[in-house]
């Protein structure tokens, strides 16, 4: 059973491995099969893990230098797993639909770039879910900042490289506000192993209150900018709409979950929730965290592009994530994790839903989707399942989050969210259910269109069913996913 | 770039550079030095060739796809390597031998992976700088 132990870094070393194989094989297809085996293989490693997390508990692994302080830490919990499981599923799923939409968007010699570019992502997206080293943890943060960069430029069109320009200068300071928050930690804790650190936060921290504040703060504002916490947002709509489908499912499924999960990391693992409940930090979390529910939301009712849209959703959405943080409980960070799957799953199905549609009708305005739904009804039904998750329809994953959210800002006495959440919903509905409406209903709209005459193909069709039936799977079997989490949260 | 005292100029240098790399590079776990200081010296060599004899001339020493093939292979056995030492300690692998400090054969793994890294820097600058000269 050791074996199962260093899985997590055999999974690191396979993506990264197999990443620089690509640029030696020459032929496109086979640059994609070879993609595909290696997610599914670290999948496969993935779901053992689970299966052995959940029969023994977290476990510890040390990539050098044993029984030492100086290795790198691995922490395996409940919650790595699964979500680490999920967003591999997600990750796997959309190369699935790449290899079949890629060839038309991005130009021939730049496909193996791009499959390295997402197995370096993947990788690193990987690292900063497992680590228990903080600095190990900022290089992985590099890298996958620098990854989603190019598969964003990899399109070669004016706006990507304005967008992708935008994104690497926010995510730049981002990351030199987290790389000053680490400098400040170490010189404080003299450590980099996040339990450690929590060791000697815990002996004498009322000593040095104002200088834990200042790292709260700079860990929230560097990996507030990387996963578009609100007032930071405004590189997330330019980037995620103008790059390619794939890429875009992946960056708003994937690579937000990543860096919001370090922030959760650090407040559960490193400083504890009753340490930082007693810092001034968690209400401004809960503040940018609603106004990002409500303007994300007000900004997307305006936009007239659907990537547009869906991009400015996922605003939103991530102010959920940061509300759930803010609650400063640990069923708080639970419901905040369950979100990220349920918004991975979701959000990439919709992203690359837009993408058929666009595809198909050769234009991304909203205003040409009337009766869309009749001529390509398969992806229309899909894209509306998804849209009511994001509403919060029951039994899917949207509402059990707004739900749980609810009660416990109830029992923590924030009466306040639960109107934030309602009208967040609201605003949701106001701005999805239009394309939904217009896609299927209307005489005007339906006049002159051809049944299914817009049919999307069935191998891209695969994927999004199943991630919509992921979806459905996670909404269902929530409460066994909750308790599984919980166990996972504050174990220290 | 048509002046002859400037290619034979060139001609003695820049052998003299890459020598004076590849030292830096094999010495660099012993001295100062290594993959990456190294590897800089020797593509400045290779620039250097590009910007004398022009862009043919430095294609056949050193093109983009070959560039890109060797720093693939480089980083997938630099990976391999790293992958040993870490699981080594895990599964109780045999240990690289050590070797007497101050010899060239020292250090473990520290020289093939200096050399690794004076690979894929020299091949990186070298793609660095013929991505930007506009001939």
């Amino acid at each position: 059973m050791q074996i199962i132990t260093s899985f997590p870094l055999v999974k690191i070393f396979i993506i990264l491995l197999s990443a620089f194989s690509m640029p030696l094989i020459h032929n496109r297809r086979h640059i994609k099969i070879i993609s595909i085996i290696f997610l599914s293989f670290s999948l496969t490693l993935s779901l053992i893990t689970l299966n052995y997390v959940f029969r023994n508990g977290a476990f510890y692994f040390n990539a050098g230098y044993p029984d030492t302080f100086l290795g790198i830490q691995l922490y395996i919990g409940p919650v790595e797993t699964l979500l680490s499981s999920v967003l591999e599923f997600v990750i796997l799923v959309v190369v699935w639909f790449s290899a079949f939409s890629i060839d038309e968007e991005i130009r021939q010699n730049r496909i193996k770039f791009f499959y390295i570019l997402i197995h370096l992502l993947t990788a690193s997206i990987l690292g900063i879910i497992y680590t228990n080293d903080i600095f190990n943890g900022y290089v992985f943060i590099e890298v996958a900042a620098l990854a989603s960069c190019g598969i964003i430029v990899i399109k070669e069109k004016k706006e990507n490289i304005k967008a992708a320009t935008k994104y690497i200068i926010m995510s730049t300071i981002g990351s030199g506000l987290l790389l000053m928050g680490i400098a400040f930690i170490y010189s404080y804790t003299g450590h980099l192993n996040m339990d450690l650190i929590h060791l000697e936060i815990l002996e004498g921290y009322d000593d040095y209150f104002k200088s834990l504040l200042i790292i709260v703060a700079l860990y929230t504002a560097g990996l507030g900018v990387k996963s578009a916490m609100f007032p930071l947002h405004i590189w997330l709509p330019d980037a995620h709409s103008s790059a390619p489908t794939a890429s875009s499912a992946l960056l708003s499924g994937v690579v937000l979950k990543g860096f919001a999960y370090f922030l959760i990391k650090f407040m559960d693992r490193m400083l504890g929730f009753e340490i930082i409940n007693q810092l001034n930090i968690l209400p401004i979390i809960l503040i940018l965290g609603s106004s990002g529910m409500i303007f994300g939301s007000l900004s997307a009712i305006f936009q007239k592009n659907i990537k547009r849209l869906i991009a400015y959703s996922s605003v939103a959405q991530m102010g959920y994530i940061f509300l759930a943080i803010g609650l400063g409980s640990p069923f708080g960070a639970v419901i905040a994790v369950y979100h990220m799957m349920g918004h991975a799953v979701t959000k990439s199905a919709l992203f690359l839903c837009s993408g058929l549609m666009i595809e198909k009708t050769g234009k991304n305005e909203i205003s040409n989707y009337r009766g869309l739904g009749f001529e390509m009804p398969i992806t229309f039904i899909l894209f509306t399942l998804g849209a009511l998750s994001m509403v919060g329809i029951p039994i899917l994953p949207g509402f059990i989050s707004k739900w749980y959210l609810s009660i416990e800002s109830i029992q923590l006495g924030k009466f306040l969210l639960i109107f934030v959440i309602l009208l967040s919903s609201l605003l949701n509905a106001v701005y999805y259910f239009p394309i939904i409406i217009n896609g299927f209903f209307g005489i005007e709209n339906l006049e002159n269109r051809v049944y299914k005459s817009k049919r999307a193909p069935y191998e891209k069709l695969a994927p999004i069913i199943v991630l919509i039936t992921a979806m459905l799977v996670l909404g269902i079997f929530s409460k066994d996913v909750l308790d599984f989490l919980i166990t996972g949260i504050n174990a220290l | 770039m048509n002046d002859t005292i400037l290619k034979q100029v060139v001609k003695i240098i820049a052998p003299c550079i890459q020598l004076f790399g590849i030292y830096v590079i094999l010495y660099g776990h012993i001295s100062p030095g290594g993959g990456f200081a190294g590897g800089t010296i020797i593509a400045a060599s290779f620039i250097l060739q590009h910007i004398t004899f022009g862009k043919a001339y430095a294609d056949s020493l050193l093109n983009e796809g070959r560039a890109l093939k060797l720093i693939s292979i480089s980083l997938i056995a630099y990976g391999v390597l790293k992958a040993y030492s870490f699981f080594g300690d895990y599964f109780d692998l045999p240990h690289t031998p050590t070797g007497i400090p101050g010899n060239i054969f020292s250090g473990g793994f520290i020289l093939p992976l200096n050399i690794l890294i004076g690979i894929i820097v020299t091949s990186t600058i070298y793609i660095l700088y013929s991505l930007f000269s506009n001939e």
